[in-house]
């Protein structure tokens, strides 16, 4: 069992590919649909950080759209009221993120679960839109706050393709990093909660603490998303964060698999290329939508990285209950 | 080691950027025989109510087509969902440049997505003319290529504000309205002009997209005893607004907003009683359905037989028949610069739709500069310049 | 003002009452919160509509055709949607309803999309003034209604063996198996019955709302806030909690600020979590560890 794993880990390594051959992407796109993948890396944290939080931790915890949001509107902020180069923004907003995270765990620390946690949090995050809405001083209301794409640290940001390899670095970055973090101590802790919070306390371990990492971690990951959302449309609005946002980022996760780290990426891409697909058909997407979302629901309940598990073990992750 | 990979990313990543892309080509998206354009509107969603504005222009084009195109070209309109959310509108302004290549764009509800896409198209350099979208900050201060078509939100606000004054001894004016950008373009500019005639609201409520009921909005108003409302409601909400009012005995005057209309708002109501006193913003030379605007109410009707007419689908049509203008002044050797120089030279154009005239120049994009209201009198929606004064 | 302002939140509150109400049963049945229930009210809403304007049956009978319609639709989504993955992560459960309800906003869209629509004025009654009280036709018709289907609802569910029955599988599942009790069945006909509670709630608000379809979205947090505010899992406790949040939005909306209205309904859920999480009637939801 143990060398099996340890070699499945080194043959892991294989995974690095997909960077190293999305390098080359830029190559093949027109500003369009380098934007639109530019959005797939964007997603792709953000419906990692929710994974990591309903997927790992179990929990239904329905704030990511928050995190989301005080990401986008600390990056902004910071670029237009402090100044700050938006790379300068990109660490604050994955604090600002974190807080949230905190905040939002305060909730399932009371001892609340399931539905009526999910109930706390999505009020958490509608909460945050009304403030982005009501306090124009600070977050421009619902004109929108721009954020600024001056040249950073010589790197020319109006660019789709420069801001698609700065995206690219920082979700490789942290992609790598949930993968450690979930296959450390901690990591194993946090699906010892999901599966039975009781015995795991029972053992020693501090529970709260580690829903409040899990909590963190997923609104550190989903604030810089919001950073780079903030970037990528260059203004951020309150309607950017509301309900619709929150079910499409819900979507990404069940589609790609539930705690899955591949599982993140490809729901992310997959849901994120949709919409553009059936532009063709205006007024059909929620129909599109929701019909996709209920079929890969019911044949294929663990979602799109299952398919990639039956291909390969390498896919199967370890921390994921068969 | 696991890092060289970015490094290399982000030096291909930087050689391909100093590249740069290619220069705005003048006559990208035409043939011999056809003009491409890109036609952005809220087809989903739910702001979709707005995207009659966008079936209004297609319907035009079709006529123009019909009518043998310009210069022997048709236009072929490329639509594109917004779904009114800056980020999708983004991805589509996008599409229409660099994938469908399109000639020029025209169209666009909701200002959010409008002011969220012009930086792209700024950079981008084709003709747009925005056919909805009241946002000032949209077309001011001008930029080359970004014509505004319909009045803005300064011209309607004033517009509405300047109705509300011109009733006698008007003190009191209170504001109720939605926590949007679509509400806001128009109670900015009033309240400005408000202020400017030294009169501070008396009562700023708000009523929220989705609210089934007014009662707290309404009976504050009846403690604030106004003058006049402004309200920047939606059409549910606005209908909503005026039963309430109804209900509870109030029956002060309501100056709405060009995203309601008369006709449709007594449809919604039910008994003129409730709407008698509800006046809004009327950009038309006409009622809606009066004998002038019946030629457009047929032709929108020829090309979309089950739409149901509202306000919201004629106001784009104004701004196409200025472009039409301007693209029989380019010839047949149509450039970008071409198009754009013939805009500018647009003057006192009657579209024979807006009530305001279009004129354009290098100096100011706004075209529309003016708004009329319409309002209920003996029963019948009647045009007003000022209160009780006939167009 | 104050009592034209209470007046006027219990007819609203009425109405989250009666949502709050459906989302319960289906709760205390399934474990389930169903996320796409604001678009079965919406639906319930729409078919009245349809019926009304476009078939010309009268108000009544729509309705009624519509409730029973929306019965079978809850009863086939349970059937066909959540059946399969019962066994499966709440996470799945309640993005499949968000789905479905996702769904039928995407047809009622396509089909109505671009139009606001009136519901024919169905109860003429003239209002009735007490003072400078006025008591609407409407307000005095969805009190009446939900006052009735209270009555009805509570008095099959604590005086008859039916409701006995149903008490039974709200305590114990397995119990309710030993003895003979089809639980499929009963999840079947919770969600039908909740289904079909929504879609009261629809046409009640039909006529005083218009209808375009996002007019459920609202309406299923104002639920969500009455069923924390009651009690999470409680009948009684979600219709007193959707009265007291109808009249908490008249009341902040007109004592502190409009602004508020909208979010009176998250304001409470925060501070029910706050100060008692259980809620007013809650048991005990609280994990302790």
């Amino acid at each position: 069992m143990q060398t099996s794993t340890g070699t499945l880990s080194k043959r892991r390594r294989i995974f690095w590919l997909v960077p190293l051959i999305a390098l080359a992407l830029p190559l093949l796109t027109n500003p369009y649909t380098q934007f639109i993948a530019n959005a797939m890396l964007i997603y792709t944290l953000v419906t990692l950080g929710f994974s990591v939080v309903i997927g790992n931790l179990g929990q239904l915890a329905f704030a990511n759209t928050a995190f989301f949001g005080i990401g986008a509107y600390a990056s902004a902020i910071a670029s237009t009221n402090l100044g700050l180069p938006w790379l300068a923004t990109v660490p604050l907003a994955g604090l600002a993120g974190a807080f949230g995270g905190f905040l939002a765990s305060a909730a399932a620390l009371r001892g609340i679960r399931l539905y009526y946690l999910a109930i706390v949090t999505m009020a958490f995050g509608e909460l945050m839109r009304w403030f982005y809405t009501h306090t124009g001083v600070l977050t421009g209301g619902t004109d929108g706050l721009p954020v600024s794409r001056e040249r950073d640290f010589g790197l020319a940001l109006t660019s789709d393709t420069v801001q698609f390899y700065v995206f690219l670095i920082i979700t490789c970055l942290l992609v790598a990093g949930t993968v450690n973090l979930l296959r450390s101590r901690i990591g194993r802790a946090i699906i010892a909660v999901r599966e039975n919070e009781i015995a795991t306390a029972s053992l020693g371990i501090p529970t709260s603490q580690i829903i409040v990492t899990a909590f963190m971690w997923s609104g550190f990951i989903v604030g810089i998303a919001g950073a780079m959302f903030a970037l990528h449309t260059g203004r951020v609005f309150p309607e950017s964060f509301g309900l619709t946002q929150l079910i499409v980022n819900f979507a990404m996760v069940l589609v790609g698999g539930l705690g899955s780290v591949a599982g993140a990426v490809l729901g992310a891409v997959a849901l994120t290329a949709l919409p553009e697909y059936v532009r063709a058909f205006p007024g059909m997407e929620e129909i599109f939508f929701g019909v996709i979302v209920m079929v890969v629901l019911l044949v294929m309940p663990k979602g799109l990285a299952s398919l990639l598990a039956r291909v390969s073990p390498i896919f199967q992750q370890r921390y994921h209950r068969d | 080691m696991k890092f060289k990979p970015k490094k290399l990313g982000l030096l291909v990543g930087l050689a391909l950027a100093a590249t740069g892309s290619a220069a705005a080509d003048e006559t990208t998206g035409l043939t011999d025989d056809s003009i491409k354009i890109g036609v952005m509107g809220p087809f989903s969603g739910n702001a979709s109510s707005y995207s009659k504005a966008e079936i209004g222009l297609m319907a035009f084009y079709q006529m123009i087509n019909d009518e043998g195109g310009i210069n022997g070209r048709k236009i072929v309109a490329v639509q594109e969902d917004t779904g009114c959310d800056p980020a999708k509108a983004l991805a589509a302004a996008k599409k229409l440049i660099h994938q469908d290549e399109v000639f020029m764009l025209h169209g666009n509800s909701c200002s959010g997505a409008a002011v969220a896409i012009k930086p792209e198209i700024v950079d981008a350099g084709l003709p747009w003319i925005v056919a909805h979208a009241v946002s000032d900050t949209i077309s001011v201060p001008p930029v080359e290529n970004i014509f505004h078509g319909v009045p803005t939100g300064n011209t309607n606000g004033e517009a509405m504000a300047a109705f509300v004054l011109s009733k006698p001894d008007t003190k009191k004016v209170a504001i109720v309205e939605h926590s949007n950008d679509w509400a806001h373009s128009y109670s900015n500019p009033a309240r400005a002009y408000l202020k400017g005639h030294g009169i501070e609201p008396v009562a700023e409520l708000v009523m929220e997209r989705g609210q089934t009921d007014a009662t707290a909005q309404v009976l504050k108003l009846r403690q604030a005893n106004p003058d006049f409302i402004i309200g920047a409601l939606y059409e549910a909400e606005t209908a909503i607004f005026l039963r309430d009012m109804k209900k509870y005995g109030l029956d002060t005057p309501v100056m709405g907003t060009a995203g309601t209309d008369l006709e449709n708002t007594l449809k919604r109501v039910g008994d003129l009683d409730t709407v008698k006193n509800y006046f809004v913003l009327h950009p038309y030379v006409d009622n809606l359905d009066g004998p002038l605007m019946k030629k457009w109410a047929d032709m929108i009707h020829k090309y979309y037989p089950d739409e149901e007419l509202t306000n919201f689908s004629y106001i784009s049509i104004g701004s196409g028949v200025a472009l039409v203008e301007a693209l029989k002044a380019a010839g047949p050797d149509l450039t970008r610069s071409k198009v754009m120089a013939e805009l500018d030279k647009i003057e006192n154009l009657d579209t024979g739709i807006l009530s305001s005239t279009i004129t354009w120049s290098p100096e100011e994009h706004r075209g529309a500069k003016s708004s009329a209201v319409a309002g209920f009198v003996d029963g019948q929606p009647t045009v007003l310049k000022a209160w009780n004064t006939p167009y | 003002m104050f009592l034209q302002l209470t007046l006027s939140g219990v007819s609203q509150g009425a109405i989250y009452a009666l949502i709050a109400l459906s989302l319960t049963v289906v709760y205390r049945s399934t474990t389930i919160v169903s996320f796409g229930h604001g678009d079965f009210v919406m639906a319930g809403a729409f078919l009245t509509y349809v019926l009304v304007v476009a078939i010309g049956i009268a108000f009544l009978p729509a309705s009624l055709i519509a409730i029973v319609a929306m019965f079978l639709l809850g009863v086939a989504f349970s059937r066909g949607l959540i059946g399969p993955i019962r066994g499966g992560p709440h996470v799945g459960l309640a993005l499949m309803s968000i789905s479905f309800g996702f769904t039928l906003r995407g047809i009622a869209r396509t089909v109505w999309g671009r139009e606001v629509l009136p519901m024919p004025r169905v109860f003429d009654i003239d209002p009735i003034f007490i003072g400078s009280v006025v008591i609407t036709g409407d307000a005095l018709f969805i009190i009446s209604i939900v006052a009735v289907l209270l009555v009805v609802f509570f008095t099959v569910l604590h005086f008859t063996d039916i409701g006995k029955m149903v008490q039974a599988v709200y305590q114990s599942e397995r119990g309710a198996r030993l003895i003979g009790i089809d639980v499929e069945r009963f999840h079947n006909f919770s969600w039908g019955l909740g289904a079909a509670l929504g879609a009261v709630a629809g046409v009640l608000i039909a006529p005083i709302s218009l209808l375009h379809p996002d007019l459920g979205a609202s309406f299923l947090i104002k639920g969500f806030a009455a069923m924390t505010l009651g009690g999470f899992g409680s009948l009684a406790g979600a219709v007193l909690g959707g009265l007291l949040l109808g009249v908490a939005e008249q009341y902040s909306g007109a004592y502190i600020d409009t602004t508020l209205i909208d979010i009176t309904a998250y304001l409470l859920i925060i501070a029910v979590l706050l100060i008692r999480p259980r809620g007013l009637f809650g048991r005990k939801v609280v994990v302790k560890v």
